[in-house]
């Protein structure tokens, strides 16, 4: 009896709670904002975007429903297939070269280095330089006429290449330009969480005679494995999207590269939606290409999801 | 061992300084071709080093064009940009890590979704809405949504608004002060190395953007820097060493910004691997 008064004295004091007091309103007026952000600007857009791809729409008329006519154009578009296929090989060089480049750099710079900081500054600037400074500095290497590569291939007899314009080399060396420019961003990640890492577990591999190569197998590699899954992750959906990269250095102002390289051999699908949208003004086609590249996007990050139960350490 | 120089140190070293010379040594080879002639640029096999070193490359490309509307547009962009994320994302963190309203933990959600779900799909109806609005060709759609709160920033705040001790705001209480009061003159002040953080991870993402400029701006006055100096390049009327110096002026502010508050830069990076 005493037990069921005390519970029917709480629930009052709970349930006294207005729906909406004074902080509740309080609460809803300063975040606001973003309600306006997320009504109109996601849930809003996202359906628009939805009822375009099923449409015909050039933005001068108003959308006509043309039902699944973009998504079968676009099954049968071969350069669907071969912005899709650019994406997933840039993709495919870019994560784990990247992800592995910038653990070993973090690895090392967390033994105590002299000169961290200085390390962690240089590593920076290309992550702070836009796309279009990028542009410059890799022209420095990689322009075929002025660039030091093919001076230097010049030198040892070999014939010079077209970097950014040959089918085969193009997205190689842009694969590489991009790591470059963020390797440290994604250096400094790892660093942050190899200082969570205890020391307790190098010593206890120290004394069970573990030399610094299995310390970074046996050790590192497993109790860093939640960051580097968060680092596959956002790097993976950097990459479908990668955009700016691909658009200044081989699709955006020169008429030769707006196919996106020879042969479309750099044309990523992101680009294949940003032309259809801005230079065609095709935004319903646009917009089933967009919604396509979501859907596989989002295929991937829940097969990673899946995934990672088998790699991911968590403790 | 504690006197030996330990071998794993040396390979760090050399790696590590490896790696640091592959980062600046392109841009150094950058800096070289901004001063050089236009014909020791274009000449192959090329010249490290510029002979002779024309400085002059610098203020001839200022000159050039609406160079230095595309810097003044740029800084405007970047400018209100800072303003919008450190008011509004601050004060929408602040409600969700410190007001108990309906919904909240639902919208939190959403903020944390909307963080991990690319935004390609709304870029066209994005597009759409500005023009409609009759906003192409200003700058408006570049900062306007930064005014209505992004995820990372709300993201960033709130973990600082809920690290304050919960005796701060019982005191502001006591006092008289509304949930708005508390934030702006007791919540704001304490948070001031995140909103540092915040403003220097928005500065940078604006000054460098370019696909949004390059949809919404039409006419070449209203420009920013990264994509004033592409239009440059595609016109064939500039010389390239020009453009070369024309790109990393552009780097200036962002570096010297960097040069200043490299922690917050660093601060931000970890940020983004904790969510």
């Amino acid at each position: 009896m005493l037990e069921l008064s005390t519970k029917q004295q709480e629930k009052p004091a709970v349930k006294k709670r207005k729906w909406l007091d004074s902080e509740g309103r309080w609460g809803l007026l300063m975040v606001s904002p973003y309600l306006i952000h997320f009504l109109v600007f996601v849930v809003g857009t996202s359906v628009a975007s939805l009822y375009f791809s099923f449409s015909d729409y050039d933005i001068l008329n108003p959308p006509k429903w043309t039902g699944l006519d973009n998504y079968e154009k676009l099954f049968e578009d071969p350069l669907f297939y071969r912005s899709l296929w650019n994406t997933v090989y840039f993709t495919i060089l870019y994560v784990p070269a990247k992800t592995f480049l910038a653990l070993l750099l973090a690895v090392a710079l967390n033994q105590k280095l002299k000169g961290l900081k200085f390390f962690r500054m240089v590593h920076f600037l290309p992550v702070i330089s836009s796309w279009t400074v990028i542009a410059y500095v890799a022209d420095a290497v990689f322009n075929q006429r002025i660039g030091f590569a093919n001076a230097f291939l010049t030198k040892l007899g070999i014939a010079p290449q077209n970097w950014l314009i040959d089918e085969f080399w193009v997205i190689p060396v842009l694969v590489l330009i991009a790591i470059w420019k963020s390797v440290g961003y994604m250096m400094i990640i790892f660093l942050a969480g190899l200082q969570g890492i205890s020391s307790d577990m190098y010593e206890a591999a120290s004394i069970d005679g573990a030399n610094a190569w299995q310390k970074f197998w046996r050790v590192t590699v497993p109790m860093i494995s939640g960051t580097t899954f968060l680092v596959v992750i956002l790097n993976t959906i950097y990459s479908f999207q990668n955009f700016e990269q691909i658009f200044v250095m081989t699709g955006g102002s020169t008429e030769a590269g707006s196919t996106g390289g020879a042969n479309n051999a750099s044309l990523v699908l992101m680009l294949f939606m940003f032309r259809q949208a801005f230079s065609f003004f095709k935004m319903g086609y646009a917009s089933a290409i967009a919604w396509v590249l979501f859907l596989i996007l989002l295929a991937i990050t829940l097969i990673q999801f899946k995934l990672q139960k088998k790699w991911v350490h968590y403790d | 061992m504690q006197k030996r120089f330990p071998l794993n140190k040396i390979v760090g070293y050399l790696f590590v300084i490896a790696s640091a010379l592959i980062m600046l040594v392109p841009f150094l080879t950058t800096v070289f071709n901004s001063l050089k002639t236009y014909k020791q640029y274009m000449q192959f096999p090329p010249e490290w080093l510029p002979n002779p070193a024309q400085w002059s490359n610098y203020t001839t490309v200022w000159e050039q064009a609406n160079f230095s509307s595309y810097t003044i547009n740029s800084l405007i962009v970047a400018i209100l940009s800072v303003i919008g994320a450190l008011l509004s994302s601050s004060m929408i963190a602040f409600a969700f890590a410190r007001l108990r309203f309906p919904f909240r933990d639902t919208l939190f959600m959403i903020v944390l979704g909307t963080m991990m779900i690319p935004g390609i799909v709304t870029i066209v109806p994005q597009f759409i809405i500005f023009k409609n609005l009759g906003l192409l060709d200003t700058f408006a759609p570049l900062w306007i949504l930064e005014w209505l709160g992004q995820p990372f920033a709300i993201f960033l705040m709130r973990q600082a608004f809920l690290n304050i001790p919960k005796d701060y705001e019982e005191a502001a209480k006591l006092d008289g002060c509304n949930p708005f009061q508390i934030y702006w003159r007791v919540f704001l002040p304490m948070c001031k190395p995140s909103l540092a953080t915040l403003a220097v991870f928005t500065f940078m993402g604006k000054w460098n953007e370019i696909l949004a400029p390059v949809i919404y701006l039409i006419s070449d006055e209203n420009f920013t820097l990264p994509i004033g100096i592409l239009s440059l390049s595609g016109q064939y009327k500039t010389e390239d060493q020009l453009l070369v110096a024309g790109a990393l002026i552009s780097l200036i502010p962002i570096l010297i910004v960097f040069l200043f508050a490299e922690k917050y830069f660093v601060e931000g990076s970890k940020t983004s691997g904790l969510k």
